[in-house]
């Protein structure tokens, strides 16, 4: 259903690098990669996953798995858990603490003590972690600065490091106006996906193009770098890539 | 190589990134220190995770002083850096090279107000040898980056400007006033930063037109008068002491005297030998 974009991200084996971020340009949507992400960690056994929902909430993920053809809620509980930011909102209304900032704790603040308390509470019992966290741009719109999100992925970046086989992916949708923040999450990690729309326009056997950078090799004074470039169209149950210049070509 | 242009006696070191290679900025700039023969125990750094507070750049300050004193800190422990190996040359010399975060990471917990402030109490300490930032214009954030940037050239007194993979350029201050601004060719590999200066002004200096005039008076290749320096000129540059700069060393100086048998050290009258 998801291999061949998880494949072509490099995304596809159980032991990912230590922190990935996704950077969607603006009028392109990325969330699929989250759902497939969230889909190969959960069929890995003993693989623990966190969800951090910021823009989509836990039933959309629920929805967008039934269709790539995962169940969330068979792992909800066990080696799935959860951070509904927004049903929470819903629920709780302005009593909530992510609005209501109980012991002065700002939301970004609050968010690294509840994903703490749930990595401590559930790392030692998986063979892998993985936190997942989409959207960061959200953040913004809940009230947060620029340098507090930057400080909130400097925070999980640290937490990635002090475990090993600890994975954070985040997605950031810099909405044109977001890239330094952008560049400095992005440098926190080794790979970098990119999800940007076409230049030529809308084409509808693709909708857009995934950049992957990964450092292979961080030298004295230049990195040793990968970069690939694919196409990628986001079908009704599966997604599919595409090499540039492939598509249309038919013999 | 790169370091012999940087690893001066220049305090400030600005290094204005267009690469956006900061994930590696503290590794470069360890590598240029290696490079000129710094020890690792002379280099020191602010963790990531300790800039929130005031408190540890305070402690950097006084770890450095302390040091220097061969006193050992408490704090000592909160800061990257190897124990210093030798024990007879620490003592009377502070030579610390401090590599701070980059100025993006910095902007995140500090005003800029404190980044300046700091710097420039880093610049005046006698403890410290070298100061190294690094700012990568597409990751500063704040509002007024620009301000900042300039803000950090005007404190610096060696300033890198990576312009491009090929490009570089050096705006030196010295002591005395002088400014120079100087373009180098660059070649990058993973372990190696060579650099080759651009010759000619017009390689060197701001996109002026040349005039025919200036064409006809331009020096000619086989000039009597050798102005350039290469590589192996300007470590050896570097590496020199001048006499005024050995008097003006803070060594205590003694007399070493040995008294003939004829000496006569009457305090009362000093000048009873020279029979006037």
């Amino acid at each position: 259903m998801a291999t061949s974009v998880l494949l072509a991200c490099g995304l596809n084996e159980q032991k990912l690098p230590g922190f990935v971020h996704i950077s969607e340009e603006s009028n392109v949507d990325g969330s699929f990669l989250i759902s497939c992400i969230l889909g190969q960690r959960l069929r890995i056994s003993n693989a623990g996953t966190l969800l951090v929902c910021l823009q989509h909430h836990y039933q959309h993920y629920f929805n967008a798995g039934m269709r790539l053809g995962y169940n969330t809620n068979i792992f909800q509980g066990k080696t799935l858990n959860v951070i509904d930011v927004l049903s929470d909102m819903a629920s709780e209304g302005l009593s909530c603490k992510w609005l209501k900032n109980p012991d002065g704790l700002t939301l970004t603040e609050q968010l690294v003590e509840d994903i703490r308390a749930q990595v401590e509470s559930n790392y030692a019992n998986r063979n892998s972690y993985t936190i997942l966290i989409d959207n960061l741009s959200i953040l913004f719109n809940l009230g947060a600065s620029k340098l507090q999100v930057q400080q909130f992925c400097q925070d999980l970046a640290s937490l990635a490091k002090e475990r090993d086989n600890l994975t954070v992916i985040t997605k950031l949708s810099n909405s044109d106006i977001y890239q330094p923040t952008d560049n400095n999450v992005a440098k926190l990690g080794q790979v970098r996906i990119q999800v940007v729309r076409l230049k030529s326009g809308v084409f509808r056997e693709v909708d857009g193009k995934l950049l992957i950078e990964r450092v292979l090799d961080e030298g004295s004074y230049a990195c040793e770098e990968a970069r690939k470039e694919v196409l990628y169209k986001v079908n009704d149950r599966n997604v599919k890539v595409f090499t540039p210049g492939e598509v249309g070509v038919k013999v | 190589m790169l370091s012999n242009l940087l690893v001066t006696k220049q305090k400030v070191v600005f290094i204005i990134d267009e690469l956006n290679r900061e994930r590696i900025a503290l590794r470069f700039i360890d590598s240029l220190l290696h490079e000129q023969g710094q020890e690792a125990g002379t280099i020191k750094t602010l963790p990531i995770g300790n800039l929130r507070h005031v408190s540890s750049y305070e402690a950097l300050l006084n770890e450095c002083g302390n040091n220097n004193n061969n006193n050992q800190s408490g704090e000592a422990a909160d800061f990257k850096s190897s124990p210093t190996t030798d024990t007879g040359s620490s003592s009377t010399k502070a030579e610390y090279n401090i590599i701070l975060p980059t100025l993006a990471d910095l902007l995140c917990y500090q005003t800029p107000a404190y980044i300046f402030s700091f710097l420039n109490r880093l610049r005046r300490s006698e403890h410290v040898r070298r100061v190294f930032l690094w700012a990568s214009p597409q990751h500063l954030q704040h509002h007024h980056a620009q301000y900042i940037l300039a803000g950090c050239e005007y404190l610096a007194e060696l300033i890198l400007r990576l312009e491009s993979e090929t490009l570089l350029s050096l705006i030196s201050r010295k002591p005395g006033g002088g400014v120079s601004n100087k373009r180098y060719a660059c070649r990058i590999t993973k372990t190696e930063f060579q650099v080759t200066p651009l010759d000619g002004p017009a390689a060197v200096g701001s996109p002026k037109q040349p005039s025919p005039e200036a064409d006809q008076t331009a020096e000619p290749a086989s000039s009597t008068f050798k102005i350039e320096l290469d590589e192996d000129e300007v470590v050896a540059r570097n590496a020199l002491t001048l006499p005024y700069e050995r008097t003006s060393e803070p060594a205590e100086g003694n007399i070493i005297y040995t008294p003939d048998a004829d000496d006569d050290f009457d305090d009362e009258d000093p000048d009873e030998d020279l029979c006037i």
